[in-house]
C-alpha cells in the first residue's frame, strides 16, 4: 500500500514539476501557482510517507528494511530516512521544490518575464531529479517478502552531528540551484529587458552559502566527535567536494556586492553562480557514482553515475554555451582603485577561484592518472597543506583590511589612523597567546595575528555601530576571525600520544597526567560496550576530569565503532580514543592534546548568525524593491 | 579575442566530463590496489600444513601448473561468503587451489573446513601472518593467481564476488 501511494506522489510531483516547465515557458500564471504549490505538497508528502514508515518501523518498504531496524532510537529512525542514498534524493528534491517556492513567492507584474523565467529553469533541473530518483533510486521498492526486522543503520552514522548535517548541507548545495536558474534566465533576457537580477540571486546565494558553512562545519563535528581520529579535517574528496561550492560561494557573495554598487563584475558573477551549482552536482556525483572511494562512498551503482553525469552534461553544457554566447552583453567597463573596498573583493574573488581550482586538481588528480596513465595514486594532505594553505593566508590578509577602506578609493593618509585601534588589540592578544603556547612557526604566527586581527577589527566595528557598515557581514567576519583561531592553533599546537597502558598506570600529555582506572562492559540501546575509565590530573594533582572513552559493538550491523572521550575547554580539548588490548597486556590508548578546537564550532556558529542576519537584510532590500 | 575566451568554461567542462565518463564506463573498482607483485616471480616462502606432515617449500610446489593461492581465516567473516567460489574453482580442473591460514587457530580451522567443505589441495599455516608481509597481503580474504612458470598474474582484494569469480576464470583460461 505505502509503495503504491509513495510511487504515485513521487509520479504527482514529476508531473508538476514537468507542468511547471511548459507553463513557465508560457507564462501562465494561475498555472505557474498550480504547479509550483503542487509540486511543494506533493514532494512533502512523499518525504513525510517515507519519514513516517521509519518511524513505524515499516519493513515492507525495502529502503526502511535495509536502513533500519526495530531497536533503533526514534530520532535516528528519522534522521535515517537521509541517511542512505535513496532518501537522501526525496529530502534533495524537497529541499529544491522548498527553493522553488521560494523564488514563485518574488514573482510581480515587474518581473514576471524573468521570474518565470527562472521557475522553468528550476523546473528543469527539479525533473532530473525527480527522474533520477525515480529511475534509479526509488525508495519506495517493495520488499518481499516482509521481514521481521531490518538490517539496521550504520552505527557510525547515528550521531547527532551528522543526523542534521545533511538536510543544511543540501540547503546549501540546492541554494546554488536557485542562483544558476537566476544567472541562465538573466543570459536569455533581451537586451531591452533589465532586471536587478543581482538583487534576486543575492539572498539565495547567502543562504546557500551560510548553510553550506553550518553544513560543512557539522561534518567536521561529526568526523571530530565520532571517527576518532583526532582530527576534524581530512581533505577526504568528498570533505572537498562540498568544499569547492563553498570556496565559489564565497567569492560569488563577494563579488555579489561589487554588482550591486558598481555594475562592474556582471559577467564573472553570472558564471560563478553557474559553476558554483555544477560543482554541487558533480559533488553529487563523485559520492554516489562510486567513482572515488572515501568515508562518505553510498552503495555503488554505475547506471546511477551515467545518469547524474548526463545530466550535468545537460545542464552544464547549455548554461556554459549560452554564457559563451551572450554574457558580452554584461561586459561593463566601471573601473575601481586596487586599493578600495571593491579593490579587496576582487582580490578576495581571485583569491577564493585559485583555491578552489586547486582543490579541484588535487581532487581529480588521481583520476587523471588513473584515466591517461592506469597507475594508482593518492593525494592527500601534504598536496593540500603545500598548495590551498599557503594562499588562504593573503586572502585571510585581504579580508583583515578590505572591509575598513572606503568605497571607490582610500586616501592613503587616512587609513592609519582607522586601524590603530585594531593592531594595538591585536598586538595586545597575540603577546597573550604567544604566551601561553610557546611555539613559533611561520604558519602559527601568521594565522593567529591574522586571526586576531580580524577579530579585533569586527569587534572595534560592531561597537562603532557604523551604518557604512552591514552587521550580518561584520559578524559572519568575526566568526571567520574565530574559526581561523581554531583552525590554526589545533593545527600547530597538537600533540599526540599513543601508547599502551595497563589498569592503575600512567602517562603524561603536555602538563596533564593521566591515569587509567578501570574498564567495565557496559550495554547501550542497540550496542554492547567496552567502556575505559581515565582519571586526569593537572600539574598540581587536581582532578582535571574523568573521561570515559567507549568500544562499541553493534551486533546487529556486526560494525564496531569507536566513541571518543574528549574533555573540551575554552584553550584546549583533551581527546581520549580507548584501543585494543586485553587485561594481560594493557589497552593501547590514543590521546590528542588538541588547543583551541572549540572556536572552530563557536566561529562556525557565529558565520552562521552573520548568514541568517544578512538574509534578513537583503530580503527586505527585496521588498522594497517590488 | 574577449569572445573566443569565454567558450573556454564549456571546454574546460566538457573536457572533465568525459573523463569522468571514460572512467564511468571503463571496468574498474576503485577499492583495487595495484600489486607491486604482478607480473613477478612468487615471494620465496616456507611453511607448516595443516594436514600434512611435511614442510612446503614454495619454490618447489608453486609451478608447473596454475595455482590459486587464497589468504582466509576462519575469523574473517567474507571468507566464509566466497567460499562457494572457492569450492567452485577446486572443481575445476587443471588448477590447484592452495589456502593460507592467516593468524589463526588451527584446531578452529579443521573444524571450519570439516563443516564447510575443503576446497584446498593444502592448507599452510601463517601463524604471525609473516606470509602474508611478503605478499603484500592488504586484508583477508585475498585471492592471487599464479601460473606455471611461478609468475603473479592477478591479484584480488576483499571476497570474490560473481563478478570476480568470472574475471579469475578468463585469467585461468587466458594463462592455460
Amino acid at each position: 500500500m505505502t509503495t503504491y501511494l509513495g510511487n504515485f506522489l513521487l509520479s504527482l510531483s514529476l508531473f508538476f514539476a514537468i507542468s511547471q516547465f511548459f507553463v513557465s515557458k508560457k507564462n501562465k500564471f494561475k498555472f505557474i501557482t498550480i504547479t509550483v504549490n503542487g509540486l511543494l505538497i506533493s514532494s512533502l508528502l512523499s518525504f513525510g510517507l517515507l519519514m513516517y514508515s521509519h518511524i513505524i518501523s515499516d519493513f515492507s518498504i525495502l529502503n526502511v528494511f535495509q536502513n533500519s531496524h526495530t531497536t533503533k532510537p526514534l530520532f535516528y529512525k528519522i534522521s535515517g530516512v537521509w541517511g542512505n542514498h535513496e532518501g537522501s534524493m526525496l529530502l534533495w528534491i524537497l529541499v529544491l521544490t522548498i527553493f522553488n517556492y521560494f523564488i514563485f513567492k518574488l514573482y510581480n507584474k515587474y518581473n514576471s518575464v524573468f521570474i518565470a523565467k527562472t521557475l522553468e529553469i528550476q523546473a528543469f533541473i527539479t525533473t532530473g531529479f525527480i527522474l533520477f530518483t525515480i529511475l534509479t533510486s526509488n525508495p519506495f521498492q517493495r520488499m518481499f517478502p516482509e521481514q521481521a526486522n531490518g538490517l539496521g543503520f550504520n552505527p557510525i552514522l547515528q550521531d547527532p552531528a551528522l543526523a542534521i548535517h545533511p538536510p543544511l548541507l543540501y540547503i546549501g548545495y540546492v541554494g546554488f540551484s536557485a542562483a544558476f536558474s537566476i544567472s541562465v534566465a538573466t543570459l536569455t533576457l533581451n537586451n531591452n529587458e533589465k532586471v536587478p537580477w543581482y538583487n534576486y540571486m543575492k539572498p539565495f546565494v547567502l543562504a546557500a552559502w551560510t548553510f553550506l558553512t553550518i553544513g560543512i562545519a557539522l561534518g567536521a563535528v561529526w568526523a571530530y566527535y565520532e571517527l576518532g581520529w583526532g582530527g576534524w579535517w581530512f581533505w577526504d574528496p568528498v570533505e572537498n567536494a562540498s568544499f569547492m561550492p563553498w570556496l565559489l560561494g564565497t567569492a560569488l557573495l563577494h563579488s555579489l556586492i561589487i554588482v550591486e554598487k558598481r555594475k562592474s563584475l556582471q559577467a564573472w558573477v553570472l558564471l560563478l553562480a553557474i559553476l558554483a551549482f555544477l560543482l554541487s552536482v558533480i559533488g553529487t556525483f563523485l559520492v554516489r557514482s562510486g567513482i572515488l572511494t572515501s568515508v562518505h562512498t553510498f552503495a555503488l551503482d554505475p547506471s546511477r553515475g551515467i545518469y547524474i553525469l548526463a545530466f550535468t552534461a545537460l545542464l552544464g553544457g547549455y548554461s556554459l554555451v549560452l554564457f559563451g554566447k551572450k554574457s558580452k552583453k554584461y561586459f561593463n567597463t566601471n573601473y575601481f582603485a586596487l586599493f578600495s573596498r571593491e579593490g579587496s573583493i576582487l582580490i578576495n574573488n581571485i583569491l577564493m577561484t585559485i583555491i578552489c581550482a586547486t582543490v579541484f586538481l588535487g581532487t581529480i588528480y588521481p583520476l587523471l592518472i588513473e584515466a591517461f596513465t592506469n597507475n594508482k595514486i593518492s593525494v592527500g594532505e601534504p598536496y593540500f597543506n603545500s598548495t590551498a594553505v599557503p594562499i588562504m593566508l593573503p586572502a585571510i590578509l585581504v579580508m583583515g583590511v578590505g572591509p575598513i577602506l572606503a568605497w571607490s578609493k582610500e586616501e592613503k593618509s587616512k587609513i592609519f589612523k582607522k586601524i590603530l585601534p585594531s593592531v594595538l588589540l591585536t598586538g595586545i592578544m597575540s603577546v597573550l597567546i604567544f604566551s601561553i603556547y610557546q611555539s613559533y612557526s611561520f604558519i602559527g604566527i601568521a594565522g593567529i595575528i591574522l586571526a586576531f586581527w580580524i577579530i579585533s577589527n569586527n569587534i572595534i566595528l560592531l561597537f562603532k555601530k557604523n551604518k557604512n557598515f552591514s552587521s550580518g557581514m561584520l559578524i559572519a567576519h568575526l566568526g571567520i576571525g574565530f574559526l581561523i583561531l581554531g583552525i590554526t592553533g589545533s593545527s600547530i599546537w597538537q600533540e599526540e600520544k599513543i601508547t599502551r597502558l595497563q589498569i592503575d598506570t600512567s602517562t603524561q600529555i603536555n602538563k596533564y597526567n593521566i591515569v587509567f582506572k578501570e574498564i567495565n562492559e557496559v550495554k547501550g540501546p542497540n550496542y554492547v560496550a567496552l567502556k575505559g575509565n581515565f582519571t586526569v590530573y593537572d600539574e598540581k594533582k587536581n582532578i582535571i576530569t574523568k573521561l570515559e572513552p567507549e568500544n562499541r559493538y553493534y551486533p546487529i550491523t556486526n560494525s564496531f565503532t569507536t566513541e571518543a572521550s574528549i574533555h573540551t575547554n575554552l584553550a584546549r580539548d583533551l581527546y581520549l580514543v580507548l584501543g585494543e588490548g586485553n587485561l594481560n597486556k594493557g589497552w593501547v590508548v590514543k590521546i590528542y592534546y588538541n588547543p583551541l578546537v572549540i572556536w572552530i564550532w563557536i566561529g562556525a556558529l557565529i558565520i552562521f548568525i552573520g548568514g541568517i542576519v544578512s538574509i534578513n537584510n537583503n530580503l527586505r532590500k527585496i521588498k522594497i524593491l517590488s | 579575442m574577449k569572445n573566443k575566451l569565454l567558450i573556454l568554461p564549456s571546454i574546460f567542462f566538457a573536457i572533465i566530463l568525459s573523463i569522468f565518463f571514460y572512467l564511468l564506463i571503463t571496468e574498474r573498482n576503485p577499492s583495487e590496489i595495484p600489486s607491486n607483485l604482478l607480473n613477478k616471480n612468487v615471494p620465496f616462502f616456507e611453511a607448516e600444513s595443516l594436514f600434512k606432515n611435511e614442510k612446503f617449500i614454495s619454490s618447489q610446489e608453486l609451478k608447473n601448473e596454475i595455482i590459486l593461492v587464497n589468504f582466509f581465516a576462519t575469523w574473517c567473516k567474507p571468507c566464509r561468503d566466497e567460499h562457494v567460489y572457492i569450492k567452485r574453482f577446486s572443481n575445476k580442473k587443471g588448477i590447484k587451489v592452495i589456502g593460507i591460514n592467516y593468524k589463526d587457530n588451527s584446531k578452529k580451522t579443521i573444524e571450519w573446513l570439516k563443516n564447510l567443505g575443503n576446497p584446498y589441495s593444502d592448507v599452510l599455516i601463517d601463524k604471525n601472518g609473516r606470509i602474508a608481509i611478503d605478499w603484500g597481503v592488504y586484508g583477508i580474504p585475498e585471492t592471487f593467481i599464479v601460473n606455471s612458470s611461478g609468475i603473479i598474474k592477478y591479484r584480488h582484494v576483499g571476497p570474490i564476488t560473481n563478478k570476480i569469480y568470472k574475471k579469475i576464470n578468463l585469467i585461468i583460461n587466458e594463462n592455460e
